[in-house]
């Protein structure tokens, strides 16, 4: 029997078309069909169905019939379709840029040796930590204007002794809500800011010392570069979550007055309350080759920089 | 409210011995629903329940003994009939997103209350059971439903069904501080609009720090009261057939300069363009404001947190406009979505939750006017002002909708508070009065076209 088996075995590996490559690849391939299918099933699914009933006039429990182009036609009709663009465009960009400096300069500042520094750290992350509902509802009540603290501030102190209905008029109401956005996500930026700064090694900075480098040259020249990557993956994922953010909106104005806050879930989130789901779709829709160009511009600045 | 501290369920031994004895057949309950205001309780039928509790979707409403009244009876009800069930209150500003959701997902609970626009939009769609049977009996029952009521939930305005069972009459009351009113000599509530805004002005001269009109312009359901305001002005969301928008015209823009005037003169708290459900509540219980509009549930928590305030608060009808006076009252409605499989339990749930006894507590706390004809003469009616006032208002007020034809673009148009966006249109982007009806004008007609 051995020496038959002996001889066989040549004989089954000289047929087998698979090289020891292909049959590793496969394998790798066959593991990765689980994670894969999921990934089908959770993501792409739900994506391209949104897609596919943003094309029709479905309403809730019905399947609807596909009328082409109509409800993103309707859109662009709607008032504040305009407005909900230039909206969100505003709070992405001026919260993204707030909550870089203020999270680079505080990660800087604990990434020093100053005492207290864990605690700091903790502190930090409370914004963060907090449901965003609190948070925002507790934005709400600084900015009320009867009884608000910001306003108790202001007429008290008689710094201003006029009522500044933050959420209420068309001037301030969007910056109210771009400022409590920015302090509830800009924990998120100086955590990851801080774990990379801590990757940075030591002797690169002494280096540049020993050369005389300032300190604008050493940030410039060394920290931004050396955390670049983590700033432009923080900057992706923030701009994607602000612009889906609905709760801060929500809470805070419900997209008024007028549409001087609306975004698109807020749109959307009208669009059910209608059970217009086709129309709500074609709100979410209508955002998506906007955060795809976000996505492939920063992951194309991330590979330029590999 | 634990269930002991509820007097409806303090009665629990008689309640039983009523259920026991109606159970015991359909001759026993037949015999009993024919006697006005008989307890028409009856235990689950022996069917078997389906797969996991009978999950109700309550509707919140500001007041927290009415809530936990409705919880606490339900589950008991469920737990004295061998029934698991499960009580989820919901804040009513997010029914529609809530049920949109649900009904997509599958998820829909066996029941629950909703308003009448809601229904509407439902029942088109075919997610509504009818309820025929019951709505009858019940009827039958207690004196028969009020003409409003019974009007207001005519099968042919729901898909051709009975959509579901009225548990109480909503609708606007105006509130007035009659405190305030009385140092400018103001005894009478204000009869129209105009006169309103006019003693609005005139009060809040004389008390800094408050404001005439704590009247929500922002996108919730409060602010469609302005809806009736410019009805009430001769103002039309539609044509009489309800297909065709016609809200573009000069009624609605005297209403529109009535607004517009009002809000110049610095009547509107500020904030009220973004409020939330309780922005109009918080106005006047925190004393922000003389007049507002409000269903009860202000007076409700004034009786118990602010006595004073409640004594001091007097209840009149909506005013009149130039052309007519419209007080649209609002049945809510229990409903079992199409997707409920045990439907004879559920329905046995409702007509429990029908009871007098049930009932004639849950007002005393509640919102809500009397739907039936034997509920007029309830406690909570005959001692309380605002909830006489909502009685008076299912005696007198108009039809939901009128003049206009409640349909469901009618509901769409109200879901999407284009008249509300009109009015901010003018007060917070500053545009003229003639573009913002222009484009509500444009809206609408989008709106209605859809439901041809």
């Amino acid at each position: 029997m051995s020496l038959l088996a002996n001889q066989e075995a040549p004989r089954v590996a000289r047929t087998s078309r698979l090289t020891l490559a292909n049959r590793q690849a496969l394998t790798g391939y066959l593991l990765v069909v689980p994670a894969l299918a999921l990934l089908l099933a959770l993501v792409a699914y739900p994506f391209f169905f949104a897609i596919s009933i943003s094309f029709t006039d479905r309403v809730v429990g019905q399947p609807g019939n596909w009328i082409g182009l109509d409800n993103f036609r309707y859109l662009s009709q709607n008032p504040s379709f305009l407005k909900t663009i230039q909206n969100t465009i505003i709070m992405v960009v001026v919260s993204d840029i707030l909550k870089l400096f203020i999270g680079l300069g505080l990660a800087m500042l604990l990434n020093q040796a100053v005492r207290g520094r864990g605690l700091m750290r903790a502190v930090i992350l409370l914004p963060w930590a907090m449901p965003g509902f609190v948070a925002f509802l507790v934005w709400k009540l600084l900015y009320m204007p009867i009884g608000g603290a910001f306003n108790q501030i202001l007429t008290k102190t008689n710094i201003y002794p006029e009522i500044i209905d933050y959420l209420g008029q068309r001037s301030t109401a969007l910056p109210a809500v771009i400022l409590a956005t920015t302090w509830r996500g800009f924990p998120f930026w100086a955590i990851s800011f801080l774990a990379a700064l801590q990757g940075v090694p030591g002797e690169l900075y002494e280096a540049a010392k020993v050369d005389g480098a300032s300190s604008w040259q050493r940030f410039w020249d060394i920290t931004l570069p050396s955390i670049k990557p983590v700033i432009l993956i923080v900057v992706l994922m923030s701009s994607i979550w602000t612009a889906n953010s609905f709760e801060n909106i929500w809470i805070m104005t419900q997209g008024g007055p007028s549409d001087a806050t609306m975004v698109f879930p807020v749109l959307a989130y009208f669009g059910m309350q209608s059970q217009r789901l086709g129309e709500a779709a074609a709100v979410s829709v209508a955002m998506i080759p906007a955060l795809l160009i976000l996505v492939f511009f920063v992951t194309w600045l991330v590979e330029d920089d590999d | 409210m634990s269930h002991s501290s509820s007097p409806f369920l303090r009665r629990r031994r008689t309640r039983r011995q009523v259920v026991g004895g109606l159970a015991g057949g359909a001759a026993a309950f037949t015999a009993g629903s024919m006697l006005p205001g008989t307890l028409l309780a009856r235990k689950a039928p022996a069917v078997i329940q389906a797969s996991g509790p009978l999950t109700y979707w309550g509707g919140l409403i500001f007041s927290d003994a009415a809530n936990e009244m409705l919880t606490d009876t339900i589950n008991q009800w469920g737990s004295d009939n061998g029934v698991e069930t499960e009580v989820v209150m919901i804040n009513q500003n997010e029914t529609n997103q809530r049920v949109s959701a649900a009904v997509e997902a599958g998820t829909m609970p066996r029941a629950l209350d909703m308003g009448l626009d809601l229904a509407l939009l439902l029942s088109t769609s075919g997610q509504l059971q009818d309820v025929s049977d019951i709505y009858d009996t019940i009827g039958a029952a207690q004196g028969g439903w009020h003409e409003s009521v019974d009007g207001a939930v005519a099968p042919e305005k729901f898909n051709g069904i009975r959509a579901g069972v009225p548990f109480g009459a909503g609708g606007n009351v105006l509130f007035r501080r009659q405190d305030i009113l009385d140092e400018i000599g103001v005894t009478e509530a204000p009869a129209t609009w105009q006169e309103l805004s006019d003693v609005a002005a005139q009060a809040q001269e004389g008390a800094p720090g408050v404001y005439g009109l704590g009247l929500a312009l922002s996108n919730v359901g409060d602010a469609n009261l302005m809806v009736s305001a410019l009805q009430s002005y001769g103002g039309r969301i539609a044509d009489d057939e309800g297909v065709t928008c016609t809200i573009s015209s000069p009624e609605t823009m005297a209403f529109l300069e009535w607004v517009n005037a009002a809000w110049e003169a610095g009547l509107f708290p500020p904030g009220a363009t973004t409020w939330d459900g309780a922005g109009d509540n918080t106005a006047y219980l925190s004393g922000q404001a003389v007049f507002i509009a409000n269903t009860g549930s202000v007076s409700i928590a004034a009786q118990t947190d602010d006595p004073e305030l409640f004594e001091a608060t007097a209840y009149s009808a909506l005013p009149a406009g130039p052309v007519m006076q419209v007080a649209p009252i609002g049945p809510n409605l229990r409903a079992i979505p199409t997707s409920t499989e045990d439907v004879d339990t559920v329905k046995a749930l409702l007509e429990f939750l029908a009871q007098p006894e049930f009932l004639g507590e849950y007002y005393k706390v509640a919102i809500y006017g009397p739907v039936l004809q034997g509920q007029d003469e309830m406690e909570a009616f005959t001692s309380t002002p605002v909830l006489g006032g909502l009685r008076d208002l299912v005696l007198n007020g108009t039809a939901p909708g009128a003049p206009d034809v409640s349909n469901t673009a009618y509901a769409d148009f109200n879901s999407n508070f284009t008249v509300p966006k009109m009015i901010q249109r003018i007060v917070v982007d500053g545009m003229s009065l003639e573009e913002a009806m222009a484009e509500a004008q444009t809206s609408g007609e989008t709106i209605y076209a859809k439901y041809g």
